[in-house]
């Protein structure tokens, strides 16, 4: 059979179950993928880079081949024996490290937790896994999911985008998006706090999908900042995002800010085009603001290409028979980033509290005092650069005479953005928009040491459009809208309001529809040439 | 020596009695289970993990709140309260912070010698409990089992004013949460723990003095003597001419002696911040409503009640409403009975009581029902059965849980009211005794008691003695003519 790794979920879903090609056989081909692309591992025991690195991608840091193997033969078993199989039945898929998988380890790209395997899954891994969806590897993120560019990952050699290899793939979801580009796999799944399903998904040209916060369970999954956490997929079509959400959506009465909202057969709504769809366009959305050396605000333009990529897809979209709705008023866009800032890290310290060294994962090899000096040994080796900033940050503005200084405003600013949204979104108010379209990035991926230059403002701002979403808890999707000069891919998000992921998967799958004979859609990333 | 006023506040932790913990499905009581082998990945604090309430928890300690007065706040939050020990596995324990379930509210209850007592309650909140700690030598253990069990702490006011009525506060809050049914309230068992500010101020002074709080107490009569051994301490003290400083002290049960265990410079910043991984906790005006109904009189009202609708003494009304069950058993079995409630309380007090004691049992547990209680006090007053054999019947009715009458009739513990049965007896006896015969007939009247006592021998108490006297004094007079 030809290269299968290429083709989508929904199309190796539908060859397996037809019995034209076997599960194992794809299982196998996705294996020979990551071995022709991928390169050596994440690994803790990492000491420089070498040239042959530069030119990998990296994504991995465990394949579970024994695990995906035994899963896929049960599949092939049961459609030989003709009984009935989930939807996604031998399509192999990774995800990302800080999903728990039930005696395989589980990292969030943190020596703090080197070794520890947990002894459950969490709920998506068993939904997928009732789906049938056979999980071959877990992939690489930025530690605890602290960044954009997937740089501050303990396990080395580090992701890189499978478009330009000196270009960082995004992050945190930066393995998800770089193994979906380079085609190892169809699926990967992410999580999103601030955009990190969108913005590598943006960067690497695939499909990423940030669900509505309580749409998708998020029980297992090594949190970040528990009140934006969202989980969602990384595909390279819209169908394939659709899909799975279906498959993982839901209820769960182990995640009490799950919603009991029906699951909608969002596959099926795809077909429903945007015509009609009222389809808004903000100018709060088509500048980056940020707060100037003297703590003014003060505005940048994003890249001009993706302000050309904007129109293109409007026009398109009015020639769809929707309606644009231009000027929707977001003023609160630009609290984003500072209250994010503030939020993230006091509930991000908190939740890390509870690596001591004592219990799993690194533990100092130093001799000890007592209890506490083996916390600070075993924390001072364990955590990273970054992860300890922000440690730092959130130990600081936590403490209880900022209360209202930091958090409390913070949270007041969130309140104010989210009524933002109520505003566009509202069926009964002034726009009544069905989505909100935004580049996903103000640039596309920018190179490696980029964030820490000077002048690096599109890359510290670089989930100013996305991060809105999580404060909101509003679904966004990112879909590839054409590359830039340099030929690297860009995104623009579809973004919607609360349970109306159906919404943002129509206006992206309807964009994906009308330029799928164009040619930037033939350009291949790098690796794959 | 100067006189003081004494200050005391209770901090109390009650483990409320649910079936599983607070936030997960393992079962909430892990008494003489093996350490950490009652625990789960919530309740461990394993990375990824979820909490999700438990409604139980939530209902119990709104009855709790709604049993002190307190005021309820419809929409109540959980809050992390963020620091690092190794009984907390997830490095924060969920509790509810400044919008907890009560606030407000108080406790009314009597001393012992009828004196009134109101303490007021600052708030109560829904939390988690940590694990227990251990140390062996150099050794620290920790187990887990504890982990997430669910707790209403209680904060009281500074209103207590001796170590008596501390320890009367205890014995009266336990009396409640067992009357409520909401948790064991077992001290020894740790489901009632209690830690007490105290301080001193000479009598006049506004300002209240430096308190000190006692950790670790656990029995009505620990509370009683640490608080008095810690009020003698700052007595000392002051007497002495040394401030008091602000401690916390730990109290050595064993050893009988109060511990410093620190000085507290700062409070501590605990960084509370919202849990976001839980919804707010929302109380409906229906829930509420079926809550109320559901809601049992409660003991001090009882008690008044006793007093003043059945008509019993104080002492009577305070002994009887000193359970749930026991108040129950009575009012049942004076309803039954009808009439004179406090022949049914001596009855109660006297004999039902006396097997709960004797046998170390609840009133729950007993085979006698209210019902069997009225018959049996109702076959003494009908003379089908003497006093004694009443008080033996109550006994042999809770051994075999049988009916009173049919015991009575199948072990032939009846008083025998048939004349000529009686009659006979009596006329054998006189018959045999013609001295007595002649004593009495020469005017020694008296001697009527010796032959209602011979007959009562003869017949092994079962005779009707008002009848066989009257019958005996016909037998003897009857031969006076002869
Ligand atoms: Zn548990």
């Amino acid at each position: 059979m030809s290269d299968l790794t290429s083709l989508t979920a929904l199309e190796q879903a539908k060859l397996i179950r037809e019995k034209q090609i076997s599960a194992v056989e794809l299982l196998d081909q996705t294996l020979e993928q990551v071995k022709r692309v991928d390169g050596r591992p994440g690994s803790l025991d990492f000491d420089h880079e070498t040239e042959e690195d530069k030119h990998k991608v990296h994504a991995f840091i465990i394949l579970t081949e024994e695990h995906a193997r035994e899963k896929a033969r049960s599949v092939d078993e049961r459609i030989a024996k003709g009984k009935s199989v989930g939807a996604l039945a031998g399509v192999p898929y990774s995800v990302k490290d800080v999903y728990c998988t039930k005696g395989i380890q589980t990292t969030a790209a943190s020596k703090i937790l080197s070794g520890w395997k947990p002894p459950y899954d969490s709920t998506v891994i068993e939904k997928m896994d009732q789906a049938d969806a056979v999980m071959f590897g877990k992939v690489n993120l930025d530690e605890f999911t602290f960044g954009g560019s997937n740089e501050t990952t303990a396990f080395k050699p580090t992701v890189r985008n499978p478009w330009n290899t000196d270009r960082v793939p995004g992050g945190s979801s930066g393995g998800s998006a770089a193994a979906v580009a380079a085609n190892e796999g169809a699926i990967s799944l992410g999580t999103d706090t601030g955009g990190s399903i969108r913005e590598p998904a943006a960067f690497t040209g695939v499909v990423g999908l940030k669900p509505t916060y309580g749409r998708v369970s998020r029980y297992g999954v090594i949190p970040f900042a528990s009140s934006m956490d969202s989980l969602g997929p990384l595909t390279r079509s819209v169908s394939d995002a659709a899909l799975v959400l279906r498959e993982i959506a839901g209820f769960d009465p182990r995640d009490s800010v799950t919603g009991k909202v029906s699951v909608d057969n969002y596959l099926e709504e795809l077909k429903k085009g945007v015509k009609g769809m009222r389809i808004g366009i903000s100018q709060d959305y088509m500048q980056i603001t940020y707060m100037d050396d003297n703590g003014e605000y003060a505005s940048a333009p994003i890249d001009p290409v993706l302000l050309a990529k904007m129109e293109k897809a409007i026009s398109i979209y009015k020639e769809l028979g929707a309606e644009i709705i231009e000027d929707i008023p977001m003023p609160n866009t630009k609290y984003s980033v500072p209250s994010y800032f503030v939020i993230t890290r006091i509930e991000a310290y908190s939740n890390l509290q509870r690596y001591d060294g004592l219990k799993y994962g690194h533990s100092t090899s130093r001799p000890v005092t007592d209890m506490y000096d083996l916390y600070y040994k075993s924390r001072g080796e364990g955590f990273g650069y970054q992860t300890k900033l922000r440690l730092l940050t959130g130990l600081f503005a936590s403490q209880e005479k900022f209360y209202e200084k930091y958090y409390g405003r913070a949270m007041r600013a969130r309140g104010m953005l989210r009524n933002d949204f109520d505003n566009a979104f509202n069926p009964q108010g002034k726009y009544r928009l069905d989505v909100l379209l935004t580049p996903s990035t103000p640039s596309a991926a920018f190179p490696f040491g980029g964030a820490t230059a000077k002048d690096s403002l599109k890359m510290q701002f670089a989930d100013q459009f996305t991060s809105p979403m999580n404060f909101a808890g509003t679904p966004g999707v990112s879909f590839p809208c054409g590359l830039d000069n340099e030929g690297m891919p860009l995104g623009l998000q579809a973004a919607g309001y609360d349970y109306c992921e159906s919404k943002i998967l129509r206006a992206a799958y309807a964009f994906e529809q009308a330029t799928i004979d164009e040619d930037w859609r033939k350009v291949k990333p790098m690796v794959l040439k | 020596m100067a006189e003081y006023e004494v200050t005391i506040g209770l901090e109390t932790h009650i483990q409320l009695n649910t079936i599983t913990k607070a936030f997960c499905s393992c079962k909430a009581d892990s008494w003489g289970d093996a350490p950490n082998t009652n625990i789960c990945p919530v309740c461990s604090g394993l990375p990824g993990a979820l909490p999700a309430a438990n409604k139980a928890m939530v209902e119990k300690a709104l009855i709790l709140c709604l049993a002190m007065n307190a005021d309820i706040n419809m929409t109540s939050f959980f809050d992390r309260k963020n620091y690092l020990y190794a009984d907390l596995p997830a490095g924060y324990q969920i509790t509810q912070n400044d919008k907890p379930i009560g606030i407000g509210g108080y406790l009314d209850f009597q001393m012992d010698d009828g004196r009134p007592v109101r303490v007021r309650i600052d708030n109560l909140h829904m939390e988690e409990d940590a694990g227990k700690t251990r140390n062996e030598g150099d050794i620290r253990l920790i187990d887990m089992n504890r982990c997430g069990v669910p707790l209403v702490e209680m904060v009281t006011q500074p209103d207590m004013h001796s170590a008596d009525e501390a320890a009367t506060y205890l014995i009266k809050l336990r009396q409640l949460l067992r009357w409520l049914g909401i948790s064991e309230a077992n001290m020894e068992k740790a489901h009632l723990r209690c830690d007490a500010n105290v301080s001193i101020r000479p009598k006049g002074q506004v300002k209240l003095g430096k308190k000190c709080e006692i950790k670790n107490i656990n029995s009505i009569e620990a509370v009683r003597t640490a608080i008095n051994y810690e009020i003698q301490r700052q007595i000392k003290e002051v007497e002495a001419g040394n401030e008091i400083e602000q401690w916390t002290i730990e109290w050595d049960n064993d050893a009988l002696e109060l511990r410093k265990m620190r000085s507290k410079e700062t409070a501590a910043d605990y960084r509370y911040f919202r849990e976001p991984n839980l919804m707010p906790v929302v109380i409906s005006e229906e829930f509420l409503q079926s809550v109320k109904e559901g809601m049992p009189e409660l003991p001090l009202a009882r008690q008044k009640r006793f007093e003043t609708e059945l008509g019993l003494p104080a002492y009577d009304a305070s002994i009887l409403t000193a359970d749930r069950e026991t108040s129950e058993f009575f009012e049942e079995a004076a309803k039954v009975y009808g009439e004179d409630n406090k022949r049914v309380s001596n009855w109660m007090m006297n004999e039902v009581l006396r097997i709960v004691n004797e046998k170390g049992i609840g009133v729950a547990e007993l085979k006698i029902t209210p019902s069997n209680l009225a018959d049996i006090i109702r076959l003494v007053d009908k003379k089908t059965i003497n006093t004694t054999t009443g008080k033996t019947l109550v006994d042999k009715v809770n051994d075999s849980g049988k009916d009173p009458a049919a015991l009575v009739k199948e072990l032939g513990l009846g008083l025998v009211s048939d004349d000529s049965i009686i009659r006979e007896v009596c006329e054998k006896i006189v018959a045999n005794s013609p001295k007595e015969k002649a004593l009495y007939l020469g005017g020694k009247e008296t001697l009527i008691g010796w032959f209602v006592g011979q007959v009562m021998r003869e017949m092994r108490g079962k005779a009707d003695p008002e009848l066989a006297k009257t019958i005996l004094e016909s037998v003897l007079k009857a031969g006076e003519g002869n």
